[in-house]
């Protein structure tokens, strides 16, 4: 009973998310600034926006529920929270069992139809163009993703997170077998979060903040670290799914590895959302089902024979 | 697909400046736009008749933000025109310095501009990181680093030594070789190309038929630059390119404004290579003679005219100012049909709004 608990509040489940959700933050901005030759934040600057947001008076324009607004961004953040429950951090998995990685694929797909839903029921047409474009962003970057999670469940034979971070301790790493897939899934998690330069759903200088346009204060900022948590716990899945690690030496090597492999990932995150301008919607889709999915696809059989 | 008015401005994030674009829009397909203008409107002819000339060089300064040196040459040359004198050659020389360095801080300020509004903040933050050279030479000139004030009627406030004249070498180089990778990075880079290339093009009749000059026009093929074909000294003895693209299109309109940056560097060195001794100033009245005159400048946006029409007082009797901006913002609505609302910004951006000029 009180494990259990400690498992939901505090590792891997509540607070140890939203610190690392904080932590990613301040990293990401921190190199983005980097890259653009600024300083960049305070390590408690991801905090301190959230605190100052909460503080905020919260506002809704005329017309929009007040209590659909509220309990979608706390729907997502649930989502995601739970789906971290599910992904082993350094090896460790309360909560493993065969097929949790179609229930997180599952639950980290509700943030973006709540993102979609918010953006129609505000009433402003910046909210509106920036739902309509994440749910078309959705379907341009869902499948060529889910093709790249089923190349390591494929090899493994497993379709258990945990499994295929144990099969990849007697492989080795899946990065060297499908470093393509690697590669989609890495398009697919930019796509997934809104980052640059797949921004498309919430570019400033196009929709103003798209469905979070009409947001404000205690809403706006369970948005944010929904946001934050989202890609905090893609990362981890990328991790678990694609680098893995050798199991059974000490919890503390173990840390040490994931740690260095999560860097890895957010640096690769940030570097891309520097170098590439954003896409058009157009020019996503047309990249989505023209290259990425092909691509996937011949991954995937690539994988099947390799299994065989 | 139901029709939807997307306004932008006269407050919006894309927007530096207010105007007012009312876009009407169906799904992500742009259907057509309305501008409505006006919004800082100073009335500075209007009050350029109730000031002296002297004091009218600080008002005209305070007209753009950006270009502010380019309009206080113009109308210091027709008030010079007016008056008889022709000012020393080596304030002519400073003068084109001064104009040169503001076009390569125009240019990069606008290339960061486009790149922040298609999500490449890194170019972003990059072009304006090298801008801020221009502007500390600028500042190490004349004193301001927006408003120079380096114009005075019958000469420039300032003069440079062997001292001034190694640090703008020195800053300039040091300028060219951070600059020529990040204008090279921007000719190359795929993801700008893509956004930019076949975006909203411009045919070479479209922009006789509105009157459209300087980047914007070259953009489609039309050689017009006032250097070349009305040149103020010392232009008439520089000896430079007029870049022009014939594509008409937002990358073309993105490369006239890269190689107009590397040929203003160019210039600024055969300036500072040409500049001649002698003074900087020439004694003049305080009364103009009665007259009118027009006189044309090529500032970073296109052609700026000034026309001064003089009664023998202290005071202007009328002075008309036509800046570039005002005829770019013409083609606005003409650009917005057959595009997608992401490519509203690239529009927008394109043509270079400088809506404190275009108002007065």
């Amino acid at each position: 009973m009180f494990e259990g608990l400690f498992y939901l509040f505090v590792f891997p489940g509540l607070a140890f998310q939203v610190f690392c959700g904080l932590a990613f933050e301040w990293v990401d901005r921190k190199l983005l600034a980097r890259f653009q030759r600024r300083v960049g934040p305070q390590w408690y600057q991801p905090l301190a926006d959230l605190i100052k947001l909460f503080s905020k008076e919260d506002l809704l324009p005329t017309g929009a529920s007040g209590w659909v607004a509220t309990i979608l961004p706390l729907i997502s953040l649930a989502a995601v929270l739970t789906a971290g429950l599910y992904i082993p951090v350094a090896g460790f998995t309360p909560f493993s069992f065969e097929g949790d990685l179609i229930v997180i694929v599952f639950l980290m797909g509700i943030p973006t139809l709540a993102y979609y839903l918010a953006g129609m029921t505000s009433v402003g047409i910046y909210s509106i163009l920036g739902g309509a474009r994440s749910l078309l962003q959705y379907f341009s970057y869902e499948v060529p993703l889910l093709l790249a999670f089923s190349g390591p469940a494929i090899l493994s034979g497993s379709w258990s997170v945990a499994e295929i971070l144990k099969s990849q301790a007697e492989l080795g790493p899946f990065i060297l077998f499908q470093p393509v897939g690697f590669c989609l899934a890495i398009a697919g998690l930019i796509g997934k979060l809104k980052r640059d330069p797949l921004d498309i759903p919430k570019a400033k200088s196009e929709v103003v903040a798209g469905s979070l346009t009409e947001f404000s204060g205690g809403k706006l900022a369970f948005w944010h670290l929904t946001m934050d948590i989202q890609a905090i716990v893609g990362i981890f899945l990328l991790i678990n799914l694609f680098f893995g690690m050798p199991l059974g030496i000490s919890p503390w090597i173990n840390t040490l590895i994931f740690s260095g492999e999560v860097l890895l990932v957010i640096f690769i995150l940030s570097a891309s959302s520097s170098i590439f301008a954003r896409l058009r919607i157009d020019q996503l889709a047309s990249l989505g089902w023209r290259i990425l999915v092909p691509v996937g696809i011949i991954q995937l059989l690539f994988v099947i024979l390799m299994g065989v | 697909m139901t029709k939807n008015i997307i306004p932008i401005g006269p407050q919006h994030p894309l927007l530096k400046e207010p105007i007012s674009v009312n876009i009407e829009v169906s799904g992500e397909d742009v259907l057509g736009g309305s501008l409505r203008i006006g919004y800082v409107h100073r009335g500075i002819e209007r009050l350029a008749q109730e000031r002296t000339y002297v004091q009218n060089v600080h008002l005209i300064e305070r007209i753009c933000g950006i270009c502010s040196h380019v309009h206080t040459t113009t109308f210091c040359y027709a008030v010079e025109d007016l008056l008889g004198v022709e000012i020393p050659p080596r304030a002519q020389y400073i003068r084109a310095l001064m104009c040169e360095l503001e076009r390569i801080h125009s240019h990069l300020l606008w290339i960061g501009i486009l790149a922040k509004h298609i999500g490449l903040d890194m170019v972003f933050m990059h072009s304006w990181h090298n801008r801020e050279i221009v502007l500390d030479i600028m500042e190490a000139l004349s004193g301001g680093r927006v408003s120079h004030a380096a114009n005075l009627i019958g000469g420039v406030r300032f003069d440079m030594d062997a001292e001034h004249e190694s640090m703008v070498r020195r800053k300039l180089q040091k300028l060219g070789d951070q600059l020529f990778g990040v204008l090279d990075a921007i000719r190359t880079d795929p993801t700008i190309r893509a956004r930019t290339i076949g975006v909203a093009p411009i045919t070479a009749d479209q922009i006789r038929e509105y009157s459209v000059v300087g980047p914007v026009a070259r953009a489609s093929g039309v050689a017009v630059d006032m250097r070349r074909d009305s040149p103020l000294p010392p232009y008439d003895k520089l000896d430079f390119n007029v870049i022009t693209y014939p594509e008409g299109d937002a990358w073309a309109r993105t490369m006239v404004r890269v190689d107009e940056t590397r040929e203003s560097l160019k210039l600024c060195e055969s300036i500072l290579d040409q500049m001649p001794e002698g003074p900087v100033t020439t004694r003049v009245r305080r009364k103009v003679p009665a007259g009118e005159t027009v006189i044309r400048a090529e500032a970073p946006r296109g052609e700026v005219f000034y026309y001064l029409r003089s009664d023998g007082s202290e005071f202007p009797a009328r002075l008309k100012i036509r800046t570039p901006t005002l005829a770019a913002l013409s083609l606005i609505p003409v650009q917005l049909s057959e595009i997608r609302v992401a490519d509203i910004p690239v529009v927008l951006a394109g043509i270079d709004l400088c809506i404190a000029c275009a108002d007065r």
